[in-house]
C-alpha cells in the first residue's frame, strides 16, 4: 500500500505518521461511503421504486429484524433466523468442503507423483471438469432429491477440482534433489510420499483450499436456491419470490461476509503451514 | 580391497535422437579412508559418476561396488552433500540434520548427541531452529556436511558442494572441511572444477576429460596432513597444480 500513497511530492513538507493512517483509511473507504450515499439518496428522492431497490437503510432494518427479531412476529416469515440459515448454510460447506480435502489432496498428490495413478485417475478428472457443477444440479436432485445431501455433493464436487488439480501440480513439481536426498537417506516409498513430496506440494494444496472455498460458497448458495429449503440461499430466493428485497441485499451481504471470513480462516490455517516459507 | 571401485563403466544417454557417450570406460579405486577429489571441465561427466555411485541412476555397462557390495539403488551407506545442499526447506536446521535418523526410526537418544557435536563442529551452534531460507548459501552447505556424517555412512559423496559459493567462503568452507576429515576419516569422492580445491584437500586427484568423459590421469598429493590454508602459499603446492593444469591444457 504504501507504494500508492508515495506518489505525493517531496517538497510537501514533513512528513505525519500520525496523520497518514487516517488518510489511508480515508481514501479507501471513499467509494463505497459515495456509493452508499447515492443508493440511500436515490431511495429517498424517489429515483428508484422502493420495492425494486430498498434504501441501505431500510435494508439494515430489514436485517436487524432478520436477525435478533421475535419468531412470533407474526407476518415476518424470517425475523430471527439470520443465524440459524448462516449455520445451515456454513455447515454444509463445511461437509461438502471437507469430503473435498480428504478426497482431493490424498489423491492429487498421487496423481502428481505416480504416472501410474495420473494415467488412471486424471483423464477422467479433466473429463468431468468442464462440467459446470450448476449443470450437475438436476442429477443431484435426481439421485439425492430436496435434501441436503445434494448440496453437500454439489459442494464437495466443485471444491474437489481445484483442490485435486493444484495438489497434482504441487506434487509433479517437487525438486528432484530432495527426492535424491530423501533416497540416499533411506526414504521408503511411504516416508517420501508423506514427508517429501507432501510438504513440497504444500503451498499449491494451500492454493488449491483457497480457490476451492470460493466455489464451495457459490456451490452451496446455488444448491440452496434449487434443491434444498435452508439455508441463505434458500433464503434468498424464497425472499425474491415474495418481494422482501431488503432481506436479499441482506442475504447478498451475508454471503459476501461468511465466504470472506472463511478465506481469512484459510489464510491464517495457510501460513501457519506455510511459515517457513516466509522468513527470508 | 578397495572402499570404492567401477570397472569399466559407461554411460550413455539418448539425446536428440542419438547416443551421447558421458562416461567412457570408467576404471577408478578409491582406498578405505582417503579422499579422493575427481577433477574436469564442466561436461567432462564427473557428476554423472557421482550419481552413478551414490545409486541415482544406473550405468549403462560396467560394474560399481562399495566395501564389495554391487551399487544398486541408494542407501544411507553412500552419503551425498549435493551442489545447492538439497536442504529440505519446510524443517529447521535441526531437522535437517537428524532426518535420516527418523527416517529409520532411531531413537532420539541415539542421534542427539552426535547431531549437536556435528552442528557444533560445523559451526552451526545457536542456528538450530533457523529455517534454511534464513540461511547463507555456505551455512547450508555446512547443514548438508552435518547431516551426511550423522548417517555414519561408508563413504562421502560431495557433488561440487562449494562450487556456488563466493571465493572467501569457499576458502572458509575447504578449512572446515579440511579439519572434519582430519576428525572424522571418511573415505570421500569429491567433485570438483578448481584445481587448487582438488590439491588443497586430497589424498589422490583424478583429472577427466570432457567428450567423452574418460579418466586422463592420476595425482598423488603427497602434502602432508594435517593441512590449512597456508598450503595455498607453498612451492610444492604450487609445483602440485602446475603439473595438473599442464595435463588439463595438454588434453586440449
Amino acid at each position: 500500500m504504501s507504494e500508492l500513497v508515495a506518489t505525493s511530492p517531496r517538497t510537501a513538507g514533513p512528513r505525519l505518521p500520525s496523520a497518514r493512517p487516517a488518510l489511508l483509511v480515508l481514501q479507501m473507504l471513499a467509494v463505497p461511503l459515495a456509493i452508499l450515499l447515492v443508493w440511500e439518496l436515490s431511495g429517498r428522492l424517489g429515483w428508484i421504486a422502493r420495492g425494486i431497490l430498498p434504501s441501505p437503510t431500510a435494508v439494515a432494518q430489514g436485517w436487524w429484524q432478520w436477525a435478533v427479531g421475535h419468531d412470533a412476529m407474526g407476518l415476518n416469515a424470517y425475523s430471527g433466523t439470520w443465524l440459524a440459515n448462516v449455520v445451515f448454510s456454513a455447515q454444509r460447506v463445511g461437509q461438502g468442503y471437507g469430503l473435498a480435502i480428504l478426497v482431493g489432496v490424498p489423491l492429487g498428490v498421487l496423481i502428481g507423483w505416480s504416472p501410474l495413478v495420473a494415467r488412471l485417475v486424471d483423464p477422467t478428472v479433466q473429463a468431468l471438469r468442464p462440467v459446470p457443477i450448476t449443470a450437475w444440479l438436476p442429477f443431484s436432485i435426481a439421485i439425492f432429491g430436496i435434501s441436503a445431501f445434494g448440496a453437500i455433493f454439489l459442494i464437495a464436487l466443485g471444491a474437489f477440482y481445484p483442490i485435486v488439480v493444484n495438489s497434482a501440480h504441487g506434487a509433479r513439481d517437487v525438486n528432484r534433489n530432495l527426492v535424491r536426498a530423501a533416497s540416499m537417506m533411506g526414504a521408503s516409498p511411504l516416508q517420501m510420499l508423506l514427508r517429501v513430496v507432501l510438504p513440497s506440494a504444500l503451498p499449491s494444496i494451500c492454493t488449491g483450499l483457497r480457490i476451492g472455498l470460493g466455489i464451495a460458497w457459490t456451490a452451496v448458495i446455488v444448491a440452496e436456491m434449487i434443491a434444498v429449503k435452508s439455508g441463505l440461499g434458500y433464503v434468498l430466493w424464497d425472499a425474491y419470490y415474495i418481494g422482501r428485497m431488503d432481506v436479499v441485499i441482506a442475504d447478498m451481504v451475508s454471503i459476501g461476509l461468511v465466504g470472506f471470513l472463511s478465506d481469512q480462516l484459510i489464510l491464517l490455517i495457510a501460513a501457519r503451514l506455510l511459515r517457513w516459507k516466509q522468513q527470508r | 580391497m578397495s572402499a570404492i571401485a567401477l570397472r569399466q563403466v559407461d554411460k550413455t544417454y539418448e539425446g536428440g535422437g542419438r547416443l551421447v557417450t558421458a562416461l567412457d570406460r570408467i576404471d577408478l579405486d578409491v582406498a578405505e579412508g582417503t579422499f579422493t577429489a575427481i577433477l574436469g571441465p564442466s561436461g567432462c561427466g564427473k557428476s554423472t559418476l557421482l550419481n552413478l555411485v551414490a545409486g541415482f541412476e544406473a550405468p549403462s555397462a560396467g560394474a560399481i561396488t562399495v566395501f564389495g557390495q554391487a551399487v544398486r539403488k541408494p542407501g544411507p551407506q553412500r552419503a551425498v552433500v549435493f551442489q545447492e545442499a538439497a536442504l529440505f526447506p519446510w524443517l529447521s536446521v535441526w531437522d535437517n540434520v537428524v532426518f535420516a535418523a527418523t527416517l529409520a526410526g532411531t531413537p532420539k537418544a541415539e542421534y542427539e548427541d552426535l547431531a549437536r557435536e556435528l552442528i557444533t563442529t560445523v559451526g552451526l551452534a545457536g542456528f538450530e531452529r533457523h529455517w534454511p531460507d534464513q540461511l547463507s548459501g555456505g551455512m547450508r552447505q555446512r547443514v548438508g556436511l552435518a547431516r551426511a556424517l550423522l548417517m555414519r555412512p561408508q563413504v562421502l559423496l560431495m557433488d561440487e558442494p562449494f562450487g556456488a559459493l563466493d571465493a572467501q567462503t569457499r576458502l572458509q568452507m575447504q578449512e572446515l572441511l579440511l579439519s572434519v576429515w582430519e576428525r572424522y576419516r571418511k573415505t570421500i569422492i569429491f567433485i570438483t572444477h578448481d584445481i587448487d580445491e582438488a590439491v588443497l584437500l586430497a589424498d589422490t586427484v583424478h583429472v577427466m576429460s570432457a567428450r567423452p568423459g574418460r579418466m586422463q590421469a592420476r595425482i598423488d598429493i603427497d602434502l602432508p596432513r594435517p593441512r590449512s590454508l597456508d598450503l595455498l602459499m607453498q612451492d610444492r603446492f604450487n609445483a602440485l597444480r602446475r603439473e595438473i593444469f599442464g595435463l588439463i591444457r595438454g588434453a586440449h
